[in-house]
């Protein structure tokens, strides 16, 4: 080996690394934001697969793309991608007239046969949206003429248009893009009717949506929307800082990724305001009932955790007032949810002597109390992108030492706790209600969800006959029996302490000062982007 | 003895020892130490500035600083230094059988210390963690695994070295046991071999250990570790930078102090190092596995 | 040469195949039935004991264990690592772009520690003793010893939001590679430059040196000599280096928000997504190995005596 070669060797080295360097250059592009008509807001999470027709995709994504037939709104359910609807005497046959000025992203024209498609490939893959339970009633699809369409139901059924108006699945998709006649193995593209569409994405590193010009209505004024890639916390305080990113809000798990104390910090600078919605859910522990053997399956452990929680100082210190002490599932303001329930104040001594009166004891001071030798110990999960959920657990952790119980608190990401939840490996997790447009009847309906919130609820006494009563008051079509119905599910849940309230969520969006026309949906996991626009 | 001396006359190290000594003294006895108990959770003093009665201020949840600090001298440092003399144990041992038996035993473990070091440290850490699940005692678990082959390595060429010399072949020559040769004429030699190796990992390892913590993958709350502490820093990073300041400073200068330690003793106990006759060859398999032992944080 | 590099090439196959058997063996250890987490993210509402055993055997998880191994290895040689729990996609298909940035970015690192540490090296070993030279040492060994995660945090604080020079996160453009690569670069350049530094000067002490003073050739010549001689070393190191860097810029990338096999990996262990760890553990040792053969196939071309050690 001569010195010439050992010279070449280390030139071709360097350059090749120096190439390497250089070459990432053409990624460069887009420096700071704020200049044009656009928005960049931060996520902690990609918004993976778009396909309207799954639930791993972003909501507030899928919500730019995808529209449905029927909107929730304040003021009920209002017209959206269908004009108009007459629901037969019967309550089984609801035909809808769409509008006939719509296309999808790639130019198809939305009409009756696209939407019976579209009906067809959730249907198909019922097994997935057996959460909505509107999913087991469709009997049938039809198509009338161009521009309306009929659907038939196996039995009549009370929230069939509330069901409809959901972000998904009964959303459309450009038939184009379906893969085989169906979606369930996947899309070929993301062609929607809504506002937006996806035009670029890189995972895990950001996605662009640009404004849909041709929408039926009216061409959004913020023409271009990324969503972009950060870890939670202070890189994404940086950015929005810096202007790298000018948006943020309560992604569709509930977490925000800011603290309040930064987003203050934020306003103050002058560039920013905070936008805050109506009080829209309530987040609580969800215990896992079904777990025979561990603690978390005495209905006496969870009504002690519920007394020593303390809420006033979580919403004070935490939240700084920004989100209200919640003591029942569903904030008597839901609908039906305006029950009589007892109220489970902060109160040690009582969490104490409810664990005592049901045999769990304490050895030693500052031990953890047993029962039979079994410790009282348990596994409580959060979501590691929330820093106030991680406050929070760590908060709630050291009450429940001071009263014998052991908390063991383990951060994941919320897909990991999605899974949990559904496969039941978990004794405590943070969870939160599904938003107005959901609470009660689909939140009630997850009840008996294996992908849900069955674990939760399959493990107290009277499981079987709280899931009577959920299958009655789903297809009752008296008003005043649905009440009693709703009444006693309450009830039932609120006495197992299965489900336990904390607070009451918002969505909170931080925006750039000059941005107007803010305003929310009916739910938690959507923002009308198409209203917004910069002074 | 001579060789301890000349450690202390360096006054940069004499001050570090001192500063380990003091450390792993607090640590040991942290509850009659720490003035609070760490994980005692006042919401009203939530990040109160530092007073009399809390010297470093108060968390996000209104814990001591200063207790916090003291008690996570135990996982940061004690618990690290377990795992270290636990995965040189292990590679002690494979060592010594591998440098002294020689053959189809050396053959044997050192193609298993192959495998071992084929995986990069952190990669192997995060497999660990991946399928055991986040929590500090799985790192420790990762780090003893992935060190002892490392070890293994360097103390078997350091034995090898010796089971060569004069007096080796002259004890086996009378008929001394293998066991007696060892434990006689080959361990007292090598022992200054291990300590300096292990030392001079020691630093990294804590380093790394507490980077995985800072990463959320390590120790679980309420527990005090130093990169647990910062990571819970990192969240409020610019509107209360000072507690980056304490925990961070702690890590430098213990890191710092371990370090210079480490490498006092290795002029002291191994002269030959600084020789100029360490020849090319010899040079580059020592720097090898420096190199892979050193994998900073 | 030749004969060298085949046999080298033949040690590395064999701990290939080792090393994947581990993988494969490594993963199965999980608590989570694969099966079952195949139903889960499917979506189906009721799991049944016939379902499970019916998806394995769809999944070819009756047969026995050698079988099994044997055709994900195959699988594995065709990029095909199945698919993430989380969100279904190809796992080399999130896996591939990450490793290519964790390679950017531990090219550049590796070009910048070498660089520096040729640099300090020099310097340190050419004023052995004196002032300069032990400060930089000091100075190294302090920096050596900074946590990088702290480091970086630091650098974001004063380049990117005081000074607001740089960007704080991502891979935007080469303006983000600063950063990043300046942190790993301080906390590795330390090691590497005490290496040349004292190949340099135990080289200042060989024969040849001392022989060229005696017949009286000028400083100058000498010293390039001796840089020549311990340029040898530096792309030793800068070869050692490459794997190295690219199995630890974990906790960098984590904190630059780098979109590369670091961050991946951490959000993949944090959402218990097995498949594209097991992946990931994979491809990095593969990659460790192939970077460490390469790097000694060239320490061997440059030092024929380490051609006859094997």
């Amino acid at each position: 080996m001569t010195r010439a070669m050992r010279f070449v060797l280390v030139a071709v080295m360097v350059s090749i690394a120096l190439l390497a360097g250089c070459s990432s250059e053409d990624v460069a592009k887009k420096e700071s934001t704020d200049k044009g008509n656009e928005l960049v807001y931060a996520t902690s999470k990609d918004i993976n697969d778009m396909n309207p027709h799954f639930y791993t995709g972003s909501m507030p994504a899928q919500g730019m793309v995808y529209e449905s037939l029927v909107e929730n709104t304040e003021d009920g359910i209002k017209p959206l991608l269908a004009e108009s609807w007459e629901i037969s005497g019967d309550g089984k046959v609801y035909t809808f007239h769409l509008r006939k000025d719509v296309r999808f992203h790639d130019g198809e024209p939305f009409n009756a046969e696209a939407v019976k498609k579209n009906m067809e490939a959730v249907q198909s893959n019922a097994s997935k949206h057996s959460w909505i339970k509107l999913s087991t009633k469709i009997v049938n699809c039809n198509v009338l003429d161009e521009y309306t369409v009929e659907l038939v139901l196996s039995e009549p059924y009370y929230p069939t248009l509330v069901e409809l108006s959901m972000t998904r699945p009964y959303v459309f998709i450009s038939p184009n893009n379906f893969i085989d006649g169906g979606t369930k193995d996947g899309v070929s593209g993301y062609n929607g009717t809504g506002p937006y569409k996806l035009t670029e994405h890189k995972v895990d590193q950001y996605a662009v949506f640009e404004a849909n010009d041709q929408y039926w209505g009216g061409a959004p004024k913020i023409k271009k929307i990324t969503a972009k890639v950060l870890p939670a916390g202070e890189t994404t305080f940086l950015a929005l800082q810096k202007g790298e990113v000018n948006f943020v809000f309560t992604d569709d798990r509930g977490a925000n990724s800011l603290d309040l104390e930064a987003m203050n910090q934020l306003v103050e600078s002058g560039k920013y305001q905070i936008v805050r919605s109506q009080p829209m859910n309530t987040s609580m522990i969800v215990a896992n009932s079904s777990k025979s053997g561990n603690p978390v399956h005495e209905t006496a452990v969870r009504e002690a955790i519920w007394y020593a929680i303390d809420r006033e100082t979580i919403s004070k210190q935490i939240f700084d007032g920004t989100e209200q002490a919640a003591y029942t599932l569903f904030s008597s303001n839901v609908n039906y949810a305006d029950v009589e329930l007892e109220k489970r104040e902060f109160d040690l001594e009582k969490a104490k002597q409810i664990l005592e009166n049901a045999g769990w004891v304490l050895g030693k001071e500052g031990e953890f109390r047993t029962k039979d030798g079994n410790p009282l110990a348990m596994k409580f999960y959060y979501d590691v992108n929330s820093s106030s959920q991680k406050t929070m657990a760590e908060f709630i952790q050291n009450t429940m030492k001071k009263i014998g119980i052991q908390l063991e608190i383990i951060g994941e990401e919320s897909s990991s706790i999605a899974t949990r939840r559904s496969s039941g490996d978990y004794d405590l997790l943070f969870n939160q209600t599904w938003g107005l447009a959901y609470d009660p009847q689909s939140t009630i309906a997850a009840f008996t969800s294996k992908s849900s919130y069955f674990h939760s609820t399959s493990g107290i006494a009277k499981a079987d006959e709280l899931y009577q009563k959920i299958e009655q008051v789903m297809v009752s079509t008296d008003e005043q029996t649905r009440k009693s119905l709703y009444a006693d599910i309450l009830t039932i849940v609120h006495d197992e302490a299965v489900f336990i309230p904390i607070t009451n969520g918002r969505v909170t969006i931080l925006a750039p000062k000059n941005l107007q026309g803010l305003s929310f949906k009916q739910t938690q996991f959507e923002l009308p982007f198409e209203r917004m626009h910069f002074e | 003895m001579n060789r301890l001396k000349y450690v202390l006359k360096d006054k940069v190290a004499a001050l570090s020892l001192s500063i380990i000594a003091v450390t792993t003294v607090a640590g040991v006895f942290a509850p009659f130490i720490a003035p609070h108990d760490p994980e005692e959770v006042n919401m009203e003093l939530q990040f109160a500035a530092s007073s009399w009665e809390y010297l470093l201020g108060n968390d996000h949840l209104g814990r001591c600083m200063l207790s916090r600090l003291i008690y996570g001298i135990r996982p940061s440092m004690l618990w690290v230094f377990a795992a270290l003399v636990l995965s040189v144990t292990i590679g002690s041992i494979v060592g010594f059988l591998a440098g002294y038996f020689r053959g189809k035993t050396d053959a044997f473990l050192m193609r298993v210390c192959d495998v071992m070091l084929s995986f990069p440290g952190y990669v192997m850490t995060l497999a660990v963690i991946g399928i055991l699940g986040v929590g500090f005692e799985n790192i420790l678990l990762a780090f003893v695994l992935m060190k002892w082959a490392w070890f293994a390595r360097i103390i078997r060429t350091s034995v090898m070295q010796y089971a060569e010399s004069e007096y080796v072949k002259f004890s086996k020559a009378i008929g001394a046991s293998h066991l007696k040769i060892m434990i006689s004429h080959i361990i007292p030699v090598a022992l200054p071999d291990i300590a300096v190796i292990a030392s001079s990992s020691f630093g990294s390892m804590i380093l790394q250990i507490s980077g995985f913590s800072f990463l959320g993958l390590g120790i679980q709350a309420p527990q005090a570790e130093w990169g647990m502490m910062l990571n819970e820093a990192r969240e409020v990073m610019f509107s209360r930078p000072e507690l980056m300041l304490a925990p961070g400073l702690t890590i430098v200068i213990i890191v710092s102090a371990i370090n210079y330690l480490a490498d006092t003793l290795q002029v002291a106990l191994d002269p030959q190092l600084m020789t100029s006759k360490n020849k090319q060859l010899g040079f580059e398999t020592t720097s090898i596995a420096k190199l892979e032992g050193k994998g900073v944080a | 040469m030749g004969r060298y590099i085949t046999k080298r090439l033949l040690i590395s196959i064999p701990l290939v195949l080792l090393i994947s058997f581990v993988t494969f063996a490594f993963i199965h250890l999980s608590p989570l039935d694969p099966a079952e987490v195949v139903l889960h993210s499917q979506g189906v509402p009721k799991i049944t004991e016939e379902l499970i055993e019916q998806t394995k055997a769809e999944l070819g998880m009756d047969q026995p264990f050698l079988t099994r191994y044997l055709r994900w290895a195959v699988s594995c040689l065709q990029l095909d690592f199945g698919k993430s729990y989380v969100n279904g996609k190809p796992v080399w298909s999130l896996l591939g772009p990450a490793f290519i940035n964790t390679f950017k970015l531990t090219m550049v690192s590796a070009v910048s520690i070498v660089v520096l540490s040729i640099v300090l090296g020099v310097v340190c070993a050419l004023k052995a003793g004196k002032m300069v030279d032990k400060s930089i040492r000091g100075a190294s060994f302090f920096l050596t010893s900074m946590p990088s995660y702290w480091l970086a945090a630091l650098m974001i604080w004063y380049f990117a939001v005081k000074l607001d020079w740089l960007p704080t996160s991502g891979m935007d453009s080469y303006k983000s590679y600063l950063l990043p690569v300046t942190v790993i670069t301080i906390n590795y350049a330390g090691i590497y430059f005490r290496i040349i530094r004292s190949s340099m000067l135990s080289n200042m002490n060989e024969d040849y040196v001392l022989y060229g003073r005696a017949c009286g050739l000028p400083e100058k010549k000498i010293t390039m000599h001796i840089l020549r001689n311990s340029l040898q070393v530096a792309v030793s190191v800068f070869c050692m280096a490459i794997p190295i860097i690219l199995g630890s810029t974990v906790v960098v990338e984590n904190i630059f928000a780098w979109p590369g096999l670091g961050t991946l990996s951490v959000k993949s262990i944090l959402s218990r997504d097995f498949p594209i760890i097991q992946a990931y553990v994979l491809v990095l040792a593969v990659a460790f190995i192939l970077f460490n053969t390469i790097s000694d196939i060239i320490n061997a071309a440059m030092n024929p005596k380490v051609r006859n050690d094997l």
